[in-house]
């Protein structure tokens, strides 16, 4: 059956995977430059690489940003302000560790300097490097679309919870929840 | 550059009999014996002796000496370019400011708190320059260690999410040091800026205009400025101490990392000082290597310049029109260092590997094009009439200022101070080409705009000679000083050569001891002088060194001159200003 409505300008699909499409092939980063990666970053961006090809696209506000690139060394100083900036994205999200000072501390084993991103943000992503070239990031941001389609949404049934709880029990018989 | 001559130094010592002169082969200074004196020498230096030029203030830590903290200005005399040193001990941990002699002092003073813990008196506005307000340790301190005190447990989030695997997928240490809480920071902002206008605007720090992580401040009256504050600290990585705990080799890769868009220039200024003060002979064809990649480098970060700065404003073409002349010149350094941004390319007493097969044709294929490139970009810019509009009278910089708060490169010269280091002390092969110094005349965006275009356009110039001189050697010519034993030998050689492998083992491991002496020297960055203080005790490694960043000097102008300005002309000046964090920051 599936084939004879394939054949025919329609596709079956499940609603997991149409979310991981949506959601895979819409990545927007936070313009956030931490140090030296993020001149990388924005030359991934610029003309010869331009990741605007794989749909994304740079935005300046964490509220409409799915991606955080941490692109640099993170000093302890500038930890809870990117902590702050992750809190404000909406879910779901992702993180990619550009870079050995992000990834581990890199080569400031020193006392000002977070020795690896991951341990205020939940990181998906690791690319070594230092500072990785565009192509490494590409290629991260590339396993970052294969991990999320290879890795089941689970995060809507959380989301539809949560929403639930905002409405009146009188709706929710009404739609038959 | 000249050191202060000896007649000038006489004169000096008739007029003050206390105190005493060391002159060392690359550095000339005075020590103050009276603490309380140092006000009075340094208001003569400035008004009689011309010496008004700030360049900077540092601290040296000696925990066995009696006064424990030596303190030191640099200054230089803008018309005859002689530099000299002034050093003075703190009694007690004190010293008097020098802010109302020189107004860059007054952010070195705070730096000088935030890292050693000393004191200025009549200095009100002392608070951590770079660490936030609570932080309970100087770092600089030599009793400090480098890697801080571990006193938070903070373990990987990713082994706390996914548990823990075998093989561990980290290995780390667990306990961490002290990492901020958003109220920690919260209290640092509100220590800055007492609230004199309608609103607190906060600009930064994490905004892609700030060009890095710079905050800012602006107390607002209407839409007018009435009060900055600049919050640095945001990339502090403490590249000083960092020098400390390393061989002098081994601290090359991370002036790469301090001003990123400018590595080989970075380089060149600290590979510059270390020969000096281990008297390195470097051979000519290096030296015009050096002079080639630091020049396409200075095109390199100009472009970066250009591009932001004018995306800042609203133009985004020019960003991806300067971009596209960017990868060219990075492939350049790539095909010869191997890397496209922190390229790690020369070494103590050369360069890392000979010219790449093919690169003299590629660059001077590259010139030629660029020519016509940068009249392109004159073409959408200078004329431009929004360009002009929010460039022309915005952000004046008058030569007093420039002099009062040590700023130098592009921001000095767009003010008329034709300050090069290329010029006054020339390095590398600068003695050897032929090129011109561009300055302003009234020092607004505007000018400081021209200015970095006519450099772009010269140093194509200085590429296009090396290119001819390169040209004309021949091909097996040494592009590194094998000779000299704190030189590393290049690869082919420690692989292929006994003594070679020999040297190079010892040098890496153990480290070659230098001479014992003090060294200052400077080169010309594309955003001004980056300057390296070296004080050696005959180790392997450096007792201080100190940066002198222009970035950071160059930055603090900045509360002075949007004064009573809006808003939208503070994104015009930070961009003619063109500071970068891992500079400011270190």
């Amino acid at each position: 059956m599936a084939s004879s409505i394939n054949g025919n300008g329609f596709i079956t699909t499940t609603v997991d995977e149409l979310l991981s499409w949506g959601r895979r092939n819409a990545l927007w980063p936070v313009t956030i430059g931490l140090a030296c990666c993020a001149i990388e970053m924005m030359h991934a961006a610029a003309s010869r690489f331009d990741i605007d090809r794989l749909g994304m696209i740079f935005r300046a506000s964490p509220r409409q940003a799915d991606v955080l690139i941490v692109a640099g060394t993170v000093v302890n100083k500038v930890a809870p302000m990117l902590k702050l900036i992750w809190d404000q994205m909406p879910e779901p999200k992702w993180c990619i560790s550009m870079g050995g000072c992000a990834s581990a501390g890199g080569p400031f084993p020193t006392y000002s300097t977070l020795q690896g991103v991951d341990r205020i943000i939940p990181v998906d992503v690791y690319i070594p490097g230092c500072p990785p070239t565009p192509q490494g990031l590409i290629y991260g941001l590339l396993e970052l679309q294969r991990k999320i389609r290879e890795k089941k949404v689970t995060r809507y049934e959380k989301a539809f919870e949560e929403f639930k709880k905002d409405l009146s029990p009188e709706i929710l018989s009404g739609i038959g929840v | 550059m000249p050191w202060a001559s000896s007649q000038t130094l006489d004169r000096i010592k008739r007029t003050f009999r206390k105190i005493t002169i060391d002159t060392q082969p690359n550095f000339v200074c005075l020590i103050v014996e009276d603490t309380q004196e140092i006000t009075n020498i340094l208001k003569h230096l400035k008004d009689v002796e011309d010496f008004r030029y700030f360049i900077d203030f540092h601290v040296i830590d000696f925990p066995k000496e009696k006064d424990r903290f030596l303190g030191q200005y640099i200054l230089v005399n803008p018309y005859t370019f002689e530099r000299l040193a002034i050093k003075v001990w703190f009694k007690s941990n004190k010293l008097p400011t020098a802010k109302e002699i020189f107004a860059g002092a007054k952010w070195a003073e705070r730096e000088a708190y935030d890292m050693f813990g000393v004191e200025f008196e009549g200095h009100e506005d002392v608070k951590r320059m770079f660490m936030w307000e609570d932080y309970k340790y100087f770092p600089l301190r030599k009793d400090f260690p480098l890697g801080g005190i571990p006193e938070q447990k903070l373990p990987s989030l990713t082994e706390v999410l996914e548990g823990n695997t075998f093989p561990p997928s980290h290995d780390y240490d667990i306990m961490h040091t002290y990492v901020p809480t958003i109220k920690d920071i919260e209290k640092t902002e509100k220590s800055r800026i007492t609230k004199k206008g309608q609103l607190v605007l906060n600009w930064g720090p994490l905004h892609p205009g700030t060009h890095g992580t710079m905050w800012f401040l602006f107390d607002l009256e209407g839409e007018h400025i009435i009060q900055t504050d600049v919050i640095l600290g945001q990339l502090h990585r403490g590249m000083e101490k960092i020098a400390e705990n390393l061989h002098y080799f081994q601290f090359l890769p991370y002036t790469d990392r301090m001003d990123y868009l400018s590595a080989v220039c970075n380089e060149l200024s600290y590979v510059q000082a270390v020969e000096k003060l281990a008297n390195i002979e470097v051979p000519l064809k290096a030296r015009y290597i050096r002079t080639m990649f630091a020049e396409l480098q200075r095109i390199n970060s100009h472009l970066l310049w250009l591009g932001t700065g004018a995306l800042d404003l609203g133009a985004l073409t020019v960003f991806l029109y300067a971009f596209r002349e960017r990868e060219k010149i990075m492939d350049i350094i790539e095909g010869n260092a191997g890397f496209r941004l922190t390229s790690a390319f020369l070494r103590i007493g050369g360069v890392h590997y000979d010219l790449a097969k093919g690169t003299l044709e590629v660059a001077k294929y590259f010139v030629k094009d660029f020519y016509s490139k940068l009249k392109e970009y004159h073409g959408l810019l200078t004329r431009n009439r929004i360009w002009l509009k929010r460039t022309k009278d915005v952000g004046v910089i008058t030569q007093e200022d420039v002099y009062q708060y040590g700023l130098t490169g592009p921001v000095a010269r767009g003010s008329g101070v034709a300050y090069d280091m290329r010029k006054i002390d020339p390095y590398a092969a600068y003695d050897l080409v032929d090129f011109d110094i561009p300055v302003g005349d009234i020092g607004d965006v505007y000018d400081r705009y021209l200015v970095r275009m006519e450099e772009m356009y010269q140093s194509a110039r200085i590429v296009e000679q090396c290119i001819e001189a390169l040209e004309k050697m021949p091909e097996n010519e040494p592009y590194v000083n094998k000779k000299h034993p704190a030189v590393l030998p290049p690869k082919e050689d420690v692989f292929n050569d006994l003594e070679d492998m020999v040297k190079s083992f010892r040098i890496v491991v153990h480290g070659e001891n230098m001479p014992k002496g003090e060294v200052y020297s400077s080169g010309e960055n594309p955003r001004g002088e980056l300057g390296f203080y070296i004080y050696s005790i005959g180790k392997s490694s450096p007792y201080r060194l100190r940066i002198r960043s222009c970035s950071f000097y160059n930055l603090s102008v900045f509360p002075k001159v949007i004064y009573k300005h809006t808003i939208s002309d503070a994104v015009a000046l930070l961009g003619s200003i063109d500071p970068v964090v891992g500079e400011t920051d270190r």
